[in-house]
């Protein structure tokens, strides 16, 4: 194995040229030998094969940080620890429902945003099924007598269905279905991007409006076709289709690098009600100054060892770490110190001095030198140092 | 743009005007990024202000799983994207200051961006510009060097001398945006 991995350019090379692979053959067993193979698909095939190996290099690489790797790997491993079975069938259930089918939390933000991504989400999921199961062979249909259809998932013959009935109709249509869900989502989303001032703050051109614009040419131009061929009798149909092409391809190279990235990164969300929900009684992560517990104990080990990884270093004098407090400690630990207001009486978790030796009322007072240890030798300053909170 | 935030927290009277400015800001969504917190409640009624330290280097988006937290060319850490952040809330327990903060029902983080469509245009971010003690406040690097060196010499009116183990002491907190090219 150590081997094969050497005779790569890079691990990522491997792994692209695996999926490569197993594309292929996937090709090469639902469409039987090639034998049921569209060719009119193939520039469609071609741009999808680059479009795998741009997502699987975007995906090693987002997958070789430090923190995705940690994260991840804690999922796995959770996932197949039998005695959390019953938490994690939840989460994922959880995840997928609220999440990725019904996208709840896109609809807390606003019923505006949330029917915008909704329109886009489903009816990119639509148009990408149909489109990769068509130009991979991977789904196509056959007639079997001269009134049914039947439709054949991966060379293995399913429903059937009567030539001009109503699912059919619907079959065919799929990508009609998916490119109005797209053409109103995206046309929402591009309003709200032109006319809403919060959005303006931070918004990209090249990585907010582009995305846009490109999957309503895909959309425009798809619809296009469409009209072409029912309305104007296949007027300009054969140049429409190129243009399509292109935008398709277009999409499709953009797809991996940049906004559109955030549909494979989206399942990691699964991780968060899986390892890093508290759960009462349970999670003893309690904060180190005011003892309150505050959040998960693999979170923070796992934020931790992140930061570790990294070369944060974020030790305290006595050992713990920043992370072990809460977030309203470290917010006053950091005005403490800044105040010099920490507490010299050696007891970092006992009450603060607010009289901190350097404000003090008039100007013929003495100021306490021990409070600073500067001329004390090292082992009392050790003693009378503040110890950091 | 070489303006500095600088914060001082003794200034602070705690009338958290800051906080009802963040919460008008742009894209703040009516929720306030900075806080106003008590020194100790039961010793003193001393309060400070407190905002992002907007890092080089910072550790919340190095903890994000997502790689959702991104810094602009101004060197403003802005709020995680929106697209991608997952909700884990690495970053709220991965910055040394606790600074991130998050919103469960919408289910994304936010954090202090120095209001970054003002300060884009060397505006003062709108905590800045209604802190009526000038605890915080929206200044030029020189301006803030100046109240540093001041700051020292009160110090040593006062019979203080700071050394070099101990000279950050005597100086208040400040942070900003820098640009390398200025």
């Amino acid at each position: 194995m150590y081997k094969f991995e050497k005779s790569f350019y890079s691990k990522t090379s491997m792994y692209s040229f695996v999926v490569v692979l197993l594309l292929f053959f996937s090709m090469w067993y639902s469409t039987s030998k090639f034998v049921h193979i569209d060719m009119a698909l193939l520039g469609y095939a071609i741009s999808s094969t680059v479009f795998a190996i741009g997502l699987t290099i975007r995906m090693s690489f987002w997958m070789w940080r430090k923190a995705t790797n940690r994260v991840a790997k804690r999922s796995v491993d959770n996932l197949f620890n039998k005695e959390r079975l019953k938490r994690n069938s939840k989460a994922v259930v959880k995840t997928l429902i609220d999440n990725i089918i019904l996208q709840k939390f896109i609809f807390q933000r606003g019923i505006y945003r949330g029917i915008q991504h909704f329109m886009i989400s489903w009816g990119c999921i639509i148009s990408f099924a149909i489109t990769f199961g068509l130009t991979f062979g991977w789904m196509r249909f056959d007639l079997i007598d001269p009134e049914t259809y039947q439709i054949i998932v991966f060379d293995f013959p399913t429903i059937t269905m009567a030539a001009h009935g109503i699912f059919a109709e619907i079959v065919y249509n799929g990508l009609n279905i998916g490119a109005i869900m797209v053409l109103i989502g995206a046309g929402m989303a591009l309003y709200r991007r032109i006319t809403d001032y919060d959005v303006k703050v931070t918004q990209r051109f090249e990585f907010d409006i582009l995305p846009l614009i490109i999957l309503l040419a895909v959309t425009v131009t798809g619809l296009i076709l469409t009209i072409q061929y029912t309305f104007l009798g296949g007027w300009m149909h054969h140049y429409m289709s190129l243009i399509h092409q292109v935008t398709v391809i277009i999409m499709l190279m953009y797809f991996p690098f940049g906004k559109l990235f955030h549909v494979p990164i989206r399942p990691l969300a699964t991780a968060v009600p899986m390892s890093y929900q508290e759960v009462v009684k349970v999670d003893t992560k309690s904060c180190k100054s005011c003892g309150q517990p505050y959040s998960n104990d693999d979170q923070i080990a796992d934020v931790q060892a992140i930061l570790k990884s990294q070369n944060f270093d974020l030790q305290l004098a006595d050992g713990s770490y920043l992370s072990d407090y809460c977030t309203g400690c470290r917010r006053r630990m950091r005005a403490l110190k800044q105040m010099n207001l920490e507490a010299p009486q050696g007891n970092p978790y006992g009450p603060v001095n607010t009289n901190n030796g350097i404000h003090i009322s008039g100007f013929s007072k003495k100021r306490s030198e021990e409070f600073y240890g500067l001329d004390q030798d090292s082992k009392e300053e050790k003693i009378d140092e503040p110890v950091s909170r | 743009m070489n303006k500095i935030m600088y914060l001082e927290f003794e200034r602070c009277i705690g009338c958290r005007a800051c906080q009802a400015a963040c919460r008008e800001c742009g894209d703040h969504d009516a929720k306030e990024r900075n806080y106003v917190e008590y020194v100790d409640f039961t010793e003193s009624r001393q309060t400070f202000p407190m905002l992002c330290m907007q890092c080089k280097d910072p550790a919340c988006a190095r903890v994000c799983p997502a790689n959702a937290i991104q810094i602009t060319d101004e060197g403003v850490v802005l709020s995680a994207m929106e697209e991608k952040c997952i909700g884990c809330r690495n970053c709220t327990f991965g910055c040394p200051f606790g600074i991130p903060k998050f919103d469960f029902e919408k289910n994304k983080m936010y954090k202090c961006d120095m209001c970054y469509d003002r300060t884009r245009h060397d505006i003062a971010p709108m905590c800045a510009s209604v802190c009526p003690s000038d605890a915080i406040r929206f200044i030029d690097f020189d301006e803030m060097q100046q109240l540093r060196r001041k700051r020292t010499q009160m110090n040593l009116v006062e019979g203080k001398k700071p050394q070099e183990g101990n000279k950050w002491d005597y100086v208040p907190e400040f942070f900003g945006v820098y640009t390398d090219q200025s």
